[in-house]
C-alpha cells in the first residue's frame, strides 16, 4: 500500500500531466481509512492508514510518512488539499491548505489515472456516489450520493464480514464461491444485519461455508443494487471507473458489473487512493495558480512549524 | 417608520410569551395553511400555527406515540405537547383541516392532550362540488369556533379580516420579491423568520409590522456581489429547522433566493375575494392557493414550483424532503423532472432532525455548489470568448 510509483506507470491510455518540481499533497481522511498521495517530479507516493480518533493526528502521520518516502522535509511541501469526511477538522498554519469535497477529488483522481473516464462509481466507508465527469477537464458534471443511511456502503459490507467472522478483505472472495446468493433486503443496513444473523442461524454445521458464501454474495448483491440505482440517475456512459475502498473487493466488482451490465475500466493504481490523488492534483493546480506558473518552491525555514508538526517530522 | 429584523423577531417572541400568559381569551392551535386564519381572528381567539421543529429530544418524545418511520416534523408536533414551557401546552383547542395523512394521524394523537377537531379538506381542486362542500365545512368550522368562545362571529368581521390578511399576504410576497434582485438584501433564512409573524402575530399587529419591515429592507443597501442563487423545494422547513439554510448561507456562502414549501412564500401567493359572500370567498381562495403536494392535480403544484424557479432566476435547486414524508418524498420525481427540464441542476436530500449527519449533508451541498460554480465560470468564459 505504502509505495512510490512512477507516474507514467499508473496512467492508462493517456498522458500524466501533473509533473511537478514542488511537492504537493492530497489527504483523504475517510470515515474508515485515511489515504495520502504526494506528487513530486514524476513520482507518486501513496500511504494508507486506518483513520484514528483525532483527524489532525491521522493527517499528520500520513504527511510525515509521505515526505519520508520521497526523502524531503515536511516544510518542503508546497500545497496540501484535504478531502474526505475529516477534511473540515484539519488545520495547517505552515503550509498552504485548501479543502475540496471528495466528489470533486474522486472525479479528478480517476481522471488522472484513466483520462477518458466519463462515469465513476465510488463506494467508501459511509457514502457511495455516482459521478459523471467531463473527460476534457476531470471536473464533475453531475453526481448522486446515497441517502445518509449505511445501506449500499462499505460499512454495510464490514458489518456483514463481522457477523460472518470473515476478514473484510476476504469477503468478496468468499462471495464469489456462492452458487445461490441469499436474499438480503436492500432497504436498510440495520434490518439487513438482523436478516444476516437469522440466515446464519439457519445454517447447519456441515454447510457453514456454503451458507457463509451465500450470505456474503447476498450482501454484495443488495449493496450493488443500491449503487446501481444511484447510477441510474446520472446515466452510465463508459469508460466507467470504480473507486473507493470497496473497489478492492473482487466480489463487489463482479456483482456490480453484472448489475449495471457494463465493464469497469481497470486502473493501474489501487483506486482506494482516487480521492487522495485527486486532492493532490487539485493541490498541484492551486499551487500552479498561486505561483503563476509551475515553479519550484523555495525552502522555508523550519522554525515556523507548529510543535506537533515538528514532532511528526522528527519521528 | 422601520422595524429591523431583530426588533421584529422580538415582537414575535414577546407575542408568544403573552400568548402563553393570557388566560382571558381562548387560544387555538392549527395545523397546516389550509385553515382560514381569517375566521380564527374574526372569532377573537388567539391563534398560532403548529410550525415548530423539535430537537432530537422532542422528536423522541413524539416517538412514544408513533412508529419510528414517521416524519420528524410530525413527531415534533406531538413531542411539543409534552414539553414543559411549550407554547403548544397553552392551546384550548387544535384544528386540523385534514392535512397530509401523517399530520392527520398526529392530530388524533394530539387529541390526548388537547381537544382537537378534524375538518374535511377536499383535495380535488377543480371540482365545483369540492368547493361547495369546502364552503359548508368552513361554516362548520365557524360554528365550532362560536361554540368554543360562546360568541357569534359577525360576517362584517370576517370581511374585515379577509382584507387584513390579504394585505399581510401581499406584503409578505412583496418582501419575498426583494430576493429577485441580483444582489438581494435578505437571506433565505431571514425571509423564513419574517414569515413566522404570519403564524404567531394577530393580524392587526402583523400588517403594520410587515409594513415597517418592508420599509427597513427597501432602505437597506444591496448585497455586494451576485451570490449563487439556490431554490429549496420539498417538505416543510419548520420554525427551528435552520440547518440546511445555515449550511447553504452561512457555511457555504450561497443564497436561498426562493423556496417552495409550506413554511416559505407559498401561502402568500393567493388573495381572497373581498366582494364575494365570505364563506364562498374563503373556500375558493384557499383551494386556489399555490397547492401543497397532497392536492390534485399534482401538476398544479409542480407547475407553481417551476414558475418560482424561473421567476427568481435560480442557478440550481435543492429538493429536500423529510424522511418518510409521503407527500414530497413520493412525488419527488415529478418535481425534480420539472427542474431538470428547465436545465437546472438538482440535488436531492432526504433529511430529518438528527444532528449527527451535518458532515454528510454539508459534503453533498458543498459538492453541488462546486459543480454550480464550475458551470458558471465555464459560462462566463464562453461569454467572454463569444
Amino acid at each position: 500500500m505504502n509505495q512510490v510509483h512512477k507516474a507514467k506507470d499508473i496512467v492508462s491510455g493517456g498522458e500524466w500531466n501533473y509533473t511537478t518540481s514542488a511537492p504537493v499533497v492530497g489527504l483523504d481522511i475517510g470515515s474508515r481509512g485515511s489515504k495520502g498521495v504526494l506528487l513530486l517530479g514524476d513520482q507518486v507516493a501513496t500511504v494508507l492508514n486506518p483513520t484514528g480518533l483525532y483527524m489532525q493526528e491521522t493527517a499528520d502521520e500520513l504527511l510525515s510518512q509521505l515526505v519520508r518516502q520521497v526523502r524531503i522535509d515536511r516544510s518542503d511541501v508546497a500545497f496540501i488539499v484535504g478531502t474526505g469526511y475529516g477534511r473540515i477538522s484539519l488545520k495547517y498554519d505552515d503550509i498552504p491548505y485548501k479543502v475540496v469535497t471528495e466528489i470533486s477529488c474522486h472525479a479528478m483522481g480517476a481522471h488522472a489515472v484513466v483520462p477518458d473516464t466519463k462515469t465513476i462509481i465510488d463506494i467508501g466507508g459511509q457514502d457511495s456516489k455516482a459521478i459523471r465527469v467531463d473527460p476534457a477537464t476531470g471536473k464533475v458534471v453531475e453526481f448522486v450520493m446515497n441517502d445518509k443511511c449505511a445501506a449500499g456502503t462499505g460499512r454495510f459490507l464490514e458489518k456483514a464480514a463481522t457477523i460472518l467472522g470473515v476478514d473484510l478483505r476476504d469477503l468478496g472472495g468468499v462471495a464469489l464461491r456462492s452458487k445461490n446468493p441469499a436474499q438480503v433486503s436492500s432497504q436498510c443496513a440495520v434490518f439487513a444485519e438482523s436478516e444476516v444473523i437469522s440466515l446464519r442461524a439457519r445454517g447447519a454445521r456441515e454447510n457453514l461455508e456454503e451458507i457463509s458464501a451465500d450470505i456474503a454474495a447476498g450482501v454484495h448483491v443488495a449493496t450493488a443494487r443500491r449503487v446501481r440505482n444511484l447510477l441510474g440517475r446520472v446515466g452510465i456512459e463508459p469508460p466507467i471507473v470504480f473507486t473507493g475502498g470497496v473497489s478492492n473487493n473482487v466480489g463487489m466488482w463482479k456483482v456490480l458489473e453484472e448489475e449495471i451490465g457494463a465493464k469497469f475500466t481497470p486502473a493501474k493504481l489501487d483506486l482506494i487512493f482516487a480521492g487522495a490523488l485527486g486532492a493532490a492534483v487539485h493541490a498541484w493546480k492551486f499551487h500552479a495558480a498561486a505561483t503563476g506558473a509551475e515553479s519550484p518552491k523555495k525552502r522555508k525555514p523550519k522554525a515556523g512549524a507548529s510543535p506537533e508538526a515538528g514532532a511528526a517530522v522528527a519521528e | 417608520m422601520t422595524l429591523n429584523l431583530e426588533q421584529y423577531a422580538k415582537l414575535i417572541d414577546d407575542e408568544q410569551k403573552a400568548f402563553q400568559a393570557d388566560k382571558a381569551v381562548k387560544k387555538v392551535g392549527y395545523i397546516c395553511n389550509y385553515i382560514p386564519v381569517e375566521l380564527l381572528s374574526a372569532a377573537g381567539v388567539r391563534h398560532a400555527r403548529l410550525v415548530k421543529a423539535g430537537s432530537t429530544r422532542t422528536v423522541s418524545a413524539g416517538e412514544l406515540y408513533t412508529q419510528s418511520v414517521f416524519c420528524d416534523f410530525t413527531k415534533s408536533c406531538i413531542g411539543f405537547f409534552q414539553e414543559s414551557g411549550s407554547l403548544y401546552k397553552s392551546f384550548d383547542k387544535v384544528y386540523n383541516f385534514h392535512s397530509c395523512s401523517t399530520m392527520k394521524r398526529a392530530s388524533e394523537v394530539i387529541e390526548q392532550f388537547v381537544p382537537t377537531k378534524l375538518l374535511n379538506l377536499p383535495k380535488l381542486r377543480p371540482s365545483q362540488d369540492a368547493r361547495d362542500f369546502f364552503r359548508l365545512e368552513i361554516i362548520n368550522f365557524k360554528n365550532d369556533l362560536e361554540e368554543l368562545t360562546g360568541k357569534p362571529i359577525a360576517e362584517e368581521e370576517i370581511q374585515r379580516q379577509i382584507t387584513i390578511y390579504n394585505r399581510a399576504r401581499r406584503l409578505l410576497k412583496q418582501i419575498s420579491d426583494l430576493r429577485k434582485d441580483e444582489r438581494p438584501v435578505l437571506t433565505g433564512a431571514q425571509f423564513l423568520d419574517i414569515t413566522l409573524g404570519y403564524y404567531y402575530l394577530p393580524g392587526d399587529k402583523l400588517v403594520p409590522a410587515l409594513e415597517k419591515v418592508l420599509a427597513h429592507l427597501q432602505a437597506k443597501p444591496r448585497g455586494k456581489a451576485r451570490p449563487l442563487r439556490l431554490m429549496v423545494s420539498g417538505s416543510i422547513i419548520a420554525d427551528g429547522d435552520r440547518r440546511l439554510l445555515d449550511i447553504i448561507e452561512n457555511e457555504l456562502d450561497a443564497r436561498v433566493v426562493i423556496e417552495d414549501h409550506c413554511a416559505g412564500v407559498r401561502p402568500f401567493y393567493h388573495t381572497i375575494s373581498e366582494t364575494d359572500e365570505p364563506y364562498r370567498a374563503l373556500a375558493n381562495g384557499y383551494l386556489d392557493q399555490a397547492p401543497c403536494a397532497r392536492m390534485k392535480p399534482l401538476s398544479d403544484g409542480v407547475e407553481f414550483s417551476g414558475r418560482l424557479a424561473r421567476d427568481y432566476a435560480v442557478d440550481g435547486v435543492i429538493y429536500s424532503y423529510l424522511k418518510f414524508c409521503a407527500c414530497y418524498g413520493v412525488s419527488k420525481k415529478e418535481f425534480t423532472d420539472e427542474f431538470r427540464n428547465q436545465k437546472l441542476p438538482v440535488l436531492e436530500l432526504s433529511s430529518d432532525y438528527s444532528e449527527s449527519d451535518h458532515g454528510q449533508i454539508k459534503t453533498r451541498i458543498e459538492a453541488f455548489i462546486e459543480v454550480l460554480r464550475e458551470k458558471q465560470s465555464n459560462h462566463t468564459r464562453e461569454q467572454l470568448h463569444a
